[in-house]
């Protein structure tokens, strides 16, 4: 058998020959008469072979029993409807996956075939990940921080905060190389030029950038060095952007107690970033154009209010005069009123008083008979023949004598006079 | 903060100030005199407005953190 073995690794091992170990030294012998290999050789032997044999490969399964080890070493399967195949994936490879996948997806890995010699598994290293579909594990990991997110109420439209209208100091944290600063500048030069703006630089991709975009952010809440922040790049793939899918930056824009701009390259759907932040702006230059006013059009509602202004005042002393004017018009009605109500009065006396006088009585033929003395004659017996006598007529009156003087009584009713 | 002089009146002040005095002048119960009063702050406010708005000078700081310390420096418009 080990003989057997002994052959067979010779055989295979022909082309790879060179260090074909001396079954003496390894200080073993067959109980028959051959040769024979410990465990340990053998398997540095079919590992040689193995990878000796075959290139890295791309591999496509679906993932199953993932396990990311404490040492940041990740260990699953691949298999198909048929077979399954051991993969690991080291640390310095799996900590650039956006995310760990899902039990069940379907990937594409690269790496080559070896065998761990220490438990003769045989198993593929993994150096690359790929989510199968659209987006892959990128999408997987947005959509899982998403989720979270989410639930966590971050995303919630009732957070964005409204952005100043008239911010004194823009803050920009960017990267101090590439477009994206340059733009900013350039749009916030023109549109309002007595804006402060202040940049604090980030690494916004590779190692670590996420971490320094989320240091930068939070530089700026610490120190309020800004009324309104903006925080992005220049387009890129979506490896590029990565930085600002990630929980880190997320995280600093939610806290920031300063209204962030994401500005994220425009290549691409929204990134975790813009999702967070009060507003999102497809590129730096339109996220500048939303963090500042224009000059021009500044200029022209102050030369509105200028003249709201004016017709405001205008408007109220008008409206003063006017009622200054009613007023004097009620005064001089109210005199009128008075003097019209003595005279209606006056006329009123006066045609009473015509009423009872005794010229309405001689208008209508009646004469007052009055004797030489000017007393009126009321009764029969003061009448006496040849006494002299006047009448008073409405026109006037006559004098005269009485020459025979009948007298005819009437019969005398009360004090009046009855017929 | 503002990089302004004391007495300068930041732009956003003014132009919110003028906002209430627009309110105040267009709504009622206002006396003529109050009313002129106000007219004349307003103006004053829209010819300080208009001033900043002529300001040319875009001014560039840098924010860095150095041991701890916050540091703002001016830079240029080409960050190298």
């Amino acid at each position: 058998m080990s003989w057997e073995l002994f052959h067979a690794a010779e055989l295979v091992a022909g082309g790879v020959g060179a260090g074909l170990p001396d079954p003496v030294v390894a200080g073993l012998r067959s109980a028959s008469s051959g040769y024979a290999y410990s465990v340990s050789v053998v398997n540095a032997l079919a590992r040689e072979v193995l990878e000796g044999s075959l290139p890295p490969l791309w591999v496509a399964g679906e993932v199953t029993g993932w396990k990311r080890h404490t040492s940041g070493h990740c260990y699953f399967s691949l298999r198909d409807s048929a077979a399954q195949l051991r993969c690991v994936m080291f640390r310095s490879d799996a900590q650039r996956l956006p995310t760990d996948p899902e039990e069940g997806m379907e990937v594409l890995a690269l790496g080559t075939l070896t065998i761990y010699e220490r438990r003769g598994d045989y198993q593929l290293v993994v150096r690359e990940l790929e989510g199968r579909g659209v987006g892959g594990l990128w999408r997987l990991a947005f959509e899982r921080l998403r989720a979270k997110l989410e639930a966590e109420g971050l995303l919630s439209p009732e957070r964005k905060r409204p952005l100043p209208p008239f911010p004194a100091t823009v803050g920009v944290v960017t990267s101090p190389v590439g477009a994206a600063l340059h733009d900013i500048l350039h749009v916030i030069g023109r549109r309002a030029p007595w804006v402060r703006v202040v940049f604090c630089p980030a690494k916004v991709q590779g190692d670590g950038a996420a971490e320094d975009i989320a240091r930068a952010i939070r530089l700026f809440g610490r120190t309020r060095a800004a009324d309104v922040l903006i925080v992005g790049r220049g387009g890129g793939s979506t490896e590029d952007l990565w930085a600002f899918n990630e929980e880190v930056v997320a995280r600093a824009i939610a806290e920031s107690p300063i209204p962030v701009i994401s500005a994220v390259g425009h290549e691409i759907d929204a990134t975790i970033a813009d999702l967070v932040a009060d507003v999102r702006a497809p590129t730096p230059s339109a996220a500048a154009e939303r963090a500042v006013p224009d000059r021009v059009a500044l200029g022209r509602d102050l030369e509105n209010v200028r003249s709201r202004l004016e017709a405001a005042v205008r408007w109220r002393v008008a409206e003063r005069r006017k009622e200054l004017g009613f007023q004097s018009d009620a005064l001089v009605d109210a005199i009128r009123g008075v003097v019209r109500a003595r005279r209606e009065r006056l006329l009123r006396g006066v045609s009473k008083l015509e009423a009872l006088s005794p010229l309405a009585a001689l208008r209508r033929g009646y004469a007052v008979p009055l004797g030489a003395d000017g007393r009126v004659l009321r009764r029969v017996d003061e009448f006496r023949s040849g006494m002299h006598l006047r009448l008073r007529l409405a026109d006037g009156s006559v004098r005269g004598r009485l020459e025979d003087v009948q007298v005819e009584r009437l019969t005398e009713v009360g004090d009046g006079w009855g017929v | 903060m503002a990089g302004e002089s004391e007495g300068d009146l930041r732009l956003d002040a003014r132009l919110r100030r003028l906002e209430e005095i627009v309110a105040a002048l267009e709504g009622e119960g206002l006396e003529l005199e109050d009313a002129l009063e106000l007219f004349e702050e307003g103006i004053g406010h829209v010819r300080a407005a208009r001033e900043i708005l002529e300001r040319s000078e875009l001014r560039i700081e840098r924010l860095l953190e150095e041991d701890g310390r916050v540091v703002l420096e001016p830079m240029g418009r080409d960050p190298k």
